[in-house]
């Protein structure tokens, strides 16, 4: 079984509406993350926060249908068409080849905090109907299904920051069980203020009281994983190729980090054995920094430890901020690097090989290594 | 295919309204006994029905005073089975390669029974306990049951509604069919929570007597609250350790409806997709299926959309077979419905007996199967399917086999 194929990418973030953008943008040094207005921080003693502002769904979206989705689903569903766009799959020539995997920690949010208001002030009666079925938290990826008509396998995975190398992990064992041919991949997560809160109470965000902590985001990212040989023989070219992924898991509380450097290093293992690759394969890391001190540390002493010299880094974090979400942009910006013929960095050189890591609470590590196609 | 090696079932546990161990449950399940009564979790006065399949007392009694003041209901059930289900597979794990163990659960509301009670307060002014709020996220679970046991395998949790639980089966079958893992504790736990129960009232979906699936007066759901556990682990192992194989799990097939939100496909097309998908996964043909564990809603959508999508997809053979929803007992356990019907149905696998669907008296021409009203039976089952369908157009089927 040949290693999947990457065909496409799209994504919709304050770093720009495509995934080519956010690239550009990403390597250019930009950074979404901004203080918050007086109104949006209310009670909290955060002080940042990275929200996609400008985001209308139109003109992909009509305003009229776009009333249907929510936030997350408007992300979803203009990610993912740019994914499939991009790679050229003929969807309606064979739907159930298709499915979708998105990790996500805040879909619904929305829809869930607006019904849940009027339950709790109101009366259950009064509560809105039209809310509830998007409180799901895969109304996401299933809007994505419903729009696009695709058949395959549809999941939505919450396991913490690292859900959407989880998702990639879960479309990668679609493909190889022949359940789908080609599977969307990514995650989305739309910024809620009541959440915000909830996050912040319990002691997770970078503020005026904590120097570690994450800064939120939001926006959708997703790629097209294709089964290498029938993307082939169909005529697609690939961004880049999944080459492996690893997965560690420390025992410990749901909500607290465990920077452990032995989970850090089996993941990275993991992905570097399934790729092949020594550590001297690859030449871009996109680590998990995401501003939690001691996690930060460890990454950096287990990859320093393990590489020697460290690989070169793009910090999507740092651009976009934290979220489930941030794991689909570093996977975006794997493959677009990898497929850039001019390279990331001013030195021209083509990475050969990319490492994503996305660690999160409760003893949740993931990582990925992508190869170039080229 | 990379799913090469078989996955088999060496664990079971149980937390419902009508039995909080496996044997309690099963054997009120084949006694028809029914456990959607008053709704006591919360005043529902204000809403417009009052009953549930409600968990009257989980037993937690292994858990300390400080551990059950930090986990949510959901937390507690979900240990609970978990316990009971590691403790049938004879698994020791401190005498096992821990990486080699993971955790795939279904969930959906988890700590929501809480932080809806935190955000009521922030809604009036006040602060709340910020400790209400720590598990209000599905994974909490899956989180809680790898520390419990001290399992450093992969996790994963699964929220896709009402099929969660049959997807985070699915997902842990290929974990280990191909060599992520040797052993997944998998399944789910949910709870009853002011959202759900809300949610499905404000869409006139619950009926506010027992449901009553597959009757022609059939007025809506019951909601229910469940966890249901179930130890995969790699066949040769398990037989090589001398494992209680309770069953095999031979494969699943997940789909998406692509037709809507919330309405299944009434001509039963997009079921029947699924349930193809699985009986492909799994190898099997119609005609090797006896029974049937049916989504069974006892909404009107569903449980003609899901007959007619039997007929579609087993032909003839869904006329031939028994096909059942234990619904009608528990009520409808949404994100972890998947798993405790797997349960049920490898006991039905096990011990060659059907549960009944309970509540049935009067035929519906739109629903026109055996669906083994009022009364278990007796029937030898090589090989059964379970079915979830979710919101979202999220079906999964999962296929289950007599091991042999």
């Amino acid at each position: 079984m040949s290693r999947p194929w990457i065909t496409g990418a799209g994504a919709v973030s304050a770093l720009g509406r495509t995934s080519e953008e956010f690239y550009r943008r990403l390597l250019a040094g930009e950074s979404a993350i901004r203080p918050f207005t007086a109104e949006e921080r209310g009670p909290l003693q955060a002080t940042h926060v990275a929200r996609y502002d400008s985001f209308t769904p139109s003109p992909e979206i009509p305003a009229m249908k776009a009333r249907r989705f929510d936030r997350g689903s408007q992300f979803a569903i203009l990610a993912c068409s740019q994914a499939i766009a991009e790679a050229g799959f003929p969807v309606a020539q064979d739907p159930e080849a298709i499915g979708i995997a998105l990790g996500t920690g805040s879909a619904g949010a929305g829809a869930l905090t607006e019904f849940l208001r009027v339950l709790l002030t109101e009366s259950p009666e009064a509560a809105p109907p039209f809310h509830f079925p998007n409180t799901v938290a895969n109304a996401p990826a299933s809007q994505v299904s419903i729009e696009l008509k695709l058949y395959g396998p549809n999941v939505t995975i919450t396991q913490k920051d690292p859900s959407g190398l989880n998702a990639l992990l879960f479309a990668s064992l679609a493909l190889s069980s022949g359940r789908a041919a080609a599977m969307l991949a990514g995650a989305v997560d739309e910024w809620n203020p009541v959440y915000a809160r909830g996050f912040d109470r319990v002691g997770a965000l970078r503020g005026e009281k904590r120097e570690s902590g994450i800064v939120q985001g939001e926006g959708g990212f997703a790629v097209l994983l294709e089964e290498g040989g029938r993307a082939e023989a169909r005529g697609a070219r690939p961004l880049a190729r999944l080459a492996g992924i690893g997965t560690a898991g420390v025992p410990g509380e749901p909500y607290r980090f465990a920077p452990d450097p032995a989970a850090i290093e089996r993941a990275i293992r993991g992905a570097l054995s399934e790729a092949g690759a020594a550590p001297s394969d690859v030449h871009l890391w996109f680590p998990s920094r995401n501003g939690v001190v001691d996690m930060d540390r460890a990454e950096k002493a287990v990859v320093a430890r393990m590489f020697g010299t460290l690989p070169r880094e793009i910090c999507v974090k740092a651009a976009i901020g934290e979220m489930a979400a941030a794991g689909g942009g570093q996977i975006v910006a794997a493959c677009r690097a990898l497929a850039d013929p001019d390279g990331p960095f001013p030195s021209g050189v083509r990475p050969r090989r990319a490492l994503v890591n996305s660690f999160g609470a409760g003893g949740n590590f993931f990582a990925a290594v992508f190869e170039s196609a080229a | 295919m990379a799913l090469e090696r078989r996955v088999v079932v060496t664990g079971l546990g149980a937390v419902t309204s009508i039995g909080t161990t496996v044997s309690e449950f099963w054997n009120n399940l084949l006694a028809g006994v029914c456990g959607i009564r008053p709704l006591s979790l919360f005043d529902a006065s204000t809403y417009r029905t009052q009953t549930a399949g409600e968990v009257s007392e989980i037993p937690d009694g292994f858990l300390s005073p400080a551990e059950k003041r930090r986990m949510s209901r959901a937390d507690r059930m979900g240990l609970v089975a978990a316990e009971e289900a590691l403790s049938q597979s004879g698994l020791d794990i401190g005498a096992e390669d821990p990486t080699r163990i993971g955790v795939i659960l279904g969930g959906g509301t988890s700590g929501l029974l809480d932080s809806e009670q935190v955000y009521a307060t922030w809604l009036r002014g006040g602060r709340g306990r910020a400790s209400r709020v720590l598990n209000h996220l599905p994974d909490a679970i899956t989180d809680r049951v790898a520390q419990r046991f001290g399992l450093e395998g992969l996790k994963s949790t699964i929220t896709t509604a009402c099929s969660s639980a049959a997807n985070a089966m699915g997902y842990a079958y290929d974990a280990v069919a191909a060599g992520l893992a040797d052993v997944m504790v998998t399944g789910g736990s949910d709870v009853l929570a002011r959202l759900t129960y809300g949610g499905f009232n404000s869409l006139r979906s619950v009926d506010p007597d027992p449901c009553r699936p597959f009757d022609r007066e059939r007025r809506g759901l019951s909601i229910g609250e469940a966890a249901g556990i179930l130890v995969f682990e790699e066949e040769e192992r398990a037989r090589r350790r001398g494992a209680p194989i309770l069953a095999e799990f031979l494969g699943y097939g997940v789909t998406s409806d692509a037709f809507h939100m919330t309405a299944p496909d009434p001509s039963g097309t997009a079921g029947a997709r699924t349930v193809r998908a699985a009986l492909d996964a799994a190898g099997r043909n119609p005609g090797d299926v006896d029974y049937v564990n049916a989504h069974g809603t006892a909404t009107a959508q569903n449980d003609s959309a899901e007959t007619a999508a039997l007929k579609a997809a087993l032909g003839d053979r869904a006329r031939e077979i028994p096909v059942s929803s234990i619904k009608s007992m528990i009520g409808h356990c949404l994100c972890a419905s998947g798993a405790i019907e797997a349960v049920a149905t490898v006991q039905t696998v096990r011990e060659g007996r059907v549960p009944p669907t309970i509540h049935y008296e009067n035929p519906d021409p739109a629903c026109d199967l055996d669906y083994v009203p009022n009364e278990s039976r007796e029937v030898p089952v090589r090989v059964a399917l379970s079915n979830s369908f979710a919101f979202g157009g999220n079906s999964s089927v999962v296929v289950i086999g007599r091991y042999s």
